[in-house]
């Protein structure tokens, strides 16, 4: 059976030190956008982690909550991209193929997450800073969509690996530059069709939460908190 | 294209057009021998009426059906030539196959229509001669085609009678 | 009207064509002034990218879509009226049809090009057209830009069909009165056209089966380019009601628009005899009947978000009545209805002027309608961390004015080239009343002649 990529993340270990988001763009080479451009939200931060204050000093309450692709089963963005440059993979990932791309940017406004991001303009790395470019994926030019795929450079290397050495993938030995860079270990990335691994574990658990599972996308990330005051549904 | 021998007449308004034409159907002359041409449909002269009943909306139908089969074909084959999963719906959707198959049923009926109007009509025609500027002046002119010498003065005054303005008339033989 | 002779007719609707006025060759030029600017424009954003226009996330359409949907919207208009009233053998209609066939053709060709201009990757647009590609892959039919490129280009031939059928016997007119070098474009474009009962029985068989065709087409063509919203989930365009709605607001756009060229045509070529205050009376009745159907939609939709009152689209909802876009809201209720009612519903405030009024307002209205539905829902979608605004750059702005300019240079340039009433179909209309008293006429002679 082949594997059904997902991630569980714990909303109650979280403390927002963004190393998810540094990780990121290291692995993936995302550009930074520079200060006047970030201002004008067009900064490409595949994950983001949201900040949400509730109550008055001395008793505010904090939530973070990484967000990033979620990989919906149902995905709003697969059918309205006429050039099927977003569309499902066998492993229950959403692909984006930058070549098919032509920049309509239909998937953007039908993600309700808001997590896919458009190259404004060619991406800028000044010397020395393209010598840290990851050799395993690609540079987006501009008028191209692009979105977090779960590093699914790594999950290919990971199964490429696994083949070669005719053995099965253990659980836990891909990991997302995100999840690997995670201080408290929030983040779990795993295979939901096994029923041992680590995510499978932790997506039953009764804390899982589905973030705007209302609305019918069926997103395979599931978030576990202990109180549910962002108004996302329980699965 | 040599000009066909003719002879007819130009009439200033509809009602002695008519009375042109009666004469010349009282005349014998045969009605596809007989030649109208105007600046404007007329609707409702008999000299108008020249026509049979044209199957235009039938054709147009088949060319909607032949236009739908082939966008639901489009439809159909391309997306099963490369599947590719999306969002969920199954490889050949039912609602956007609908459309377009739709949207080519009614290209279909669009072009099927222009084609038959010009192919019934033979236009374009750029080479035929058979026509008189004066026509564009609002002149209705009714004519016969290649008449007989013997009755060519009897049918210039049968369409003087009547009302013409001017009787012209080409590939007079000497 | 009565008193003119046909040559005299003739020689009105002939006359726009001749002669290059300063005042003309000057406005031409400002407008062609603009257009090479868009122009320019979009090569710049093609060269920089999409960043030099006010776009960003979450707001990723912009100015550009607004525009295509005002444009495809307002290509409505000879659909109505060619088509619709054709069908009705409503009379009044002969003089109007050419203007708002042209109307069709020129704002539906403009809003086509706004699917390039807003791509990231405009040069591979044409991946848009199902071709047997070398990649193997073919586009993806269950996307509702797909539905849009069928539409559009299905609408735009059988409008530019509907068009140009009926002007074949004013091109065979304009062949026969010219000479040299006209003569010879004009006799090609006449197709050879000379006028018998056939060719004009044909011609009228064509024009009415392509009047019942190109209406269905029409409303398709609208509710497909609502469509481009009504399928993702986005608060306040998730919605079954955008069909309709557009339907309707497009062609309340396209009546506003057809007055406006009508009231500056019959100003700017004296056609005071042919389009006449009863014109204007009638299209100003309808306007008024779509500007009462523009506010039963507005309402319906509004009160069902707000009865519903889902957080999110509660958020949209409060944005466009309270919140930063209300200024824009109100001023489009304003412009749609607040003004355009009281002038279309007295008569006396129903002239040439009023409706004309009435009609630019409403333009401006539905303009700022297509805006508002754009905008201010991709600016609030579901998660509020993600929340953005958008402002336009002058990459945008001058696109935008470039397309209204080039509609107007298009439509002066074609009155020039083509009489911009239809000749031979007003003629028509003359000869067809005195047909009720003829057919009683010849009964009583029956065996007279």
């Amino acid at each position: 059976m082949a594997h059904q990529w997902s991630m569980v993340i714990d909303l109650d270990r979280c403390n927002g030190c963004e190393a998810c988001v540094a990780a990121c763009h290291a692995e993936n080479n995302i550009s930074t956008v520079g200060e006047e451009q970030a201002a004008l939200s067009r900064a490409k931060h595949w994950i983001r982690v949201e900040r949400y204050y509730e109550g008055e000093f001395p008793d505010v309450r904090v939530k973070f909550m990484p967000v990033f692709c979620q990989q919906c089963d149902a995905a709003p963005c697969e059918p309205v991209c006429p050039t099927f440059a977003s569309y499902h993979t066998s492993e229950g990932l959403n692909g984006q193929v930058y070549n098919r791309c032509i920049g309509t940017r239909y998937c953007a406004n039908a993600c309700p997450y808001v997590v896919r991001y458009f190259n404004f303009f060619n991406p800028v790395w000044e010397k020395p800073l393209h010598l840290q470019l990851n050799p395993d994926v690609s540079v987006r030019e501009v008028g191209v969509m692009e979105k977090c795929t779960f590093c699914v450079q790594r999950i290919k290397a990971g199964e490429i690996q696994a083949a070669a050495e005719k053995r099965e993938l253990k659980d836990g030995e891909i990991q997302p530059a995100c999840v690997q860079s995670c201080p408290t270990k929030a983040m779990v990335f795993g295979d939901l069709s096994d029923p041992e691994s680590e995510a499978s574990r932790l997506a039953a658990l009764s804390r899982g939460t589905k973030l705007l599972g209302e609305v019918g996308t069926r997103p395979r990330v599931t978030y576990l908190q202990r109180d549910s005051w962002h108004g996302s549904e329980n699965t | 294209m040599p000009i066909p021998p003719v002879i007819y007449g130009l009439f200033p308004d509809p009602e002695s057009a008519e009375r042109g034409m009666n004469a010349l159907n009282r005349a014998g002359v045969s009605p596809n021998r007989i030649v109208v041409m105007s600046s404007e449909p007329f609707d409702g002269y008999s000299f108008s009426k020249m026509d049979h009943a044209t199957p235009m909306p039938w054709l147009a139908a088949c060319g909607g059906a032949v236009g739908g089969t082939l966008g639901f074909l489009l439809a159909r084959l391309t997306q099963e030539a490369y599947p590719i999963v999306t969002g969920g719906m199954p490889i050949l959707a039912a609602w956007p196959t609908g459309i377009v198959t739709y949207e080519l049923t009614m290209l279909g009926a669009v072009l099927t229509t222009i084609v038959t109007l010009l192919v019934t009509t033979k236009l374009p025609n750029w080479k035929s001669k058979l026509y008189d500027p004066e026509v564009s002046d609002g002149r209705i002119l009714i004519g016969v085609l290649e008449p007989s010498d013997a009755s060519r003065a009897e049918i210039e005054n049968r369409l003087r009678g009547a009302g013409a303005v001017k009787v012209k008339a080409t590939g007079v033989r000497p | 009207m009565a008193a003119k002779t046909p040559e005299q007719i003739t020689d009105d609707l002939l006359r726009p064509m001749s002669g290059l006025s300063a005042p003309y060759v000057l406005s031409a030029a400002f407008l062609a002034g603009v257009v090479v600017a868009a122009g320019c424009a979009f090569f710049y954003q093609v060269y920089a990218g999409l960043g030099v226009s006010g776009l960003r996330t979450p707001v990723f359409w912009g100015f550009y879509i607004t525009d295509f949907v005002f444009w495809i919207g307002l290509s409505h208009a000879g659909t109505l009226i060619s088509a619709i009233l054709r069908l009705a053998n409503a009379t009044w209609r002969r003089p109007v049809t050419r203007c708002a066939e042209v109307i069709t053709v020129f704002a539906l060709s403009i809003g086509a090009t706004f699917p390039i201009i807003h791509l990231g990757r405009p040069w591979l647009a044409f991946w848009l057209f199902p071709y047997p590609s070398e990649r193997g892959i073919w586009p993806n039919i269950r996307s509702p830009l797909l539905w849009d490129f069928f539409a559009i280009n299905t609408y735009l031939i059988s409008s530019v069909t509907f068009l140009l059928l009926p002007m074949l016997p004013d091109f065979a007119l304009i062949r026969d009165r010219a000479t040299g070098w006209k003569k010879k474009i004009y006799g090609a474009l006449a197709l050879g056209w000379t006028g018998t009962p056939k060719q004009w029985h044909r011609l009228e068989t064509a024009m009415h089966v392509m009047a019942i065709a190109v209406i269905p087409v029409a409303v398709s063509v609208h509710s497909i380019v609502s469509w481009d919203f009504a399928m993702a989930p986005v608060p306040m365009w998730h919605s079954t009601i955008f069909a309709p709605y557009f339907v309707a607001g497009a062609i309340f756009s396209g009546i506003a628009a057809l007055i406006l060229a009508m009231a500056l045509l019959r100003k700017f070529l004296h056609l005071e005899d042919y389009l006449l205050p009863v014109h204007f009376e009638n299209l100003g009745k309808l306007l008024l009947v779509m500007s009462l159907l523009w506010f039963y939609f507005v309402f319906a939709e509004r009160l069902t978000s707000w009865y519903g009152n889902e957080s999110s689209e509660m958020a949209v909802f409060w944005t466009t009545q309270h919140g930063s876009y209300s200024t824009l809201f109100w001023l489009m209720v304003f412009c749609n209805f607040l003004i355009p009612f009281p002038i279309l519903a007295i008569k006396k405030f129903r002239t040439i002027t009023g409706t004309a009024i009435a009609s630019f307002t409403v333009v401006v209205g539905m303009w700022l309608e297509r805006f508002l539905i754009i905008v201010p829902s991709l600016s609030h979608k579901y998660l509020t961390y993600s929340w953005g605004t958008y402002r336009p750059t002058w990459v945008e702005i001058t696109i935008t004015a470039g397309t209204f300019c080039a509609m107007a240079l298009l439509y002066m340039i074609f009155s020039k080239i083509v009489p911009i009433i239809s000749i031979w179909e007003l003629k028509a209309g003359l000869h067809l009343k005195p047909q009720a008293v003829r057919l009683v006429v010849r009964e009583n002679e029956a065996g007279a002649d």
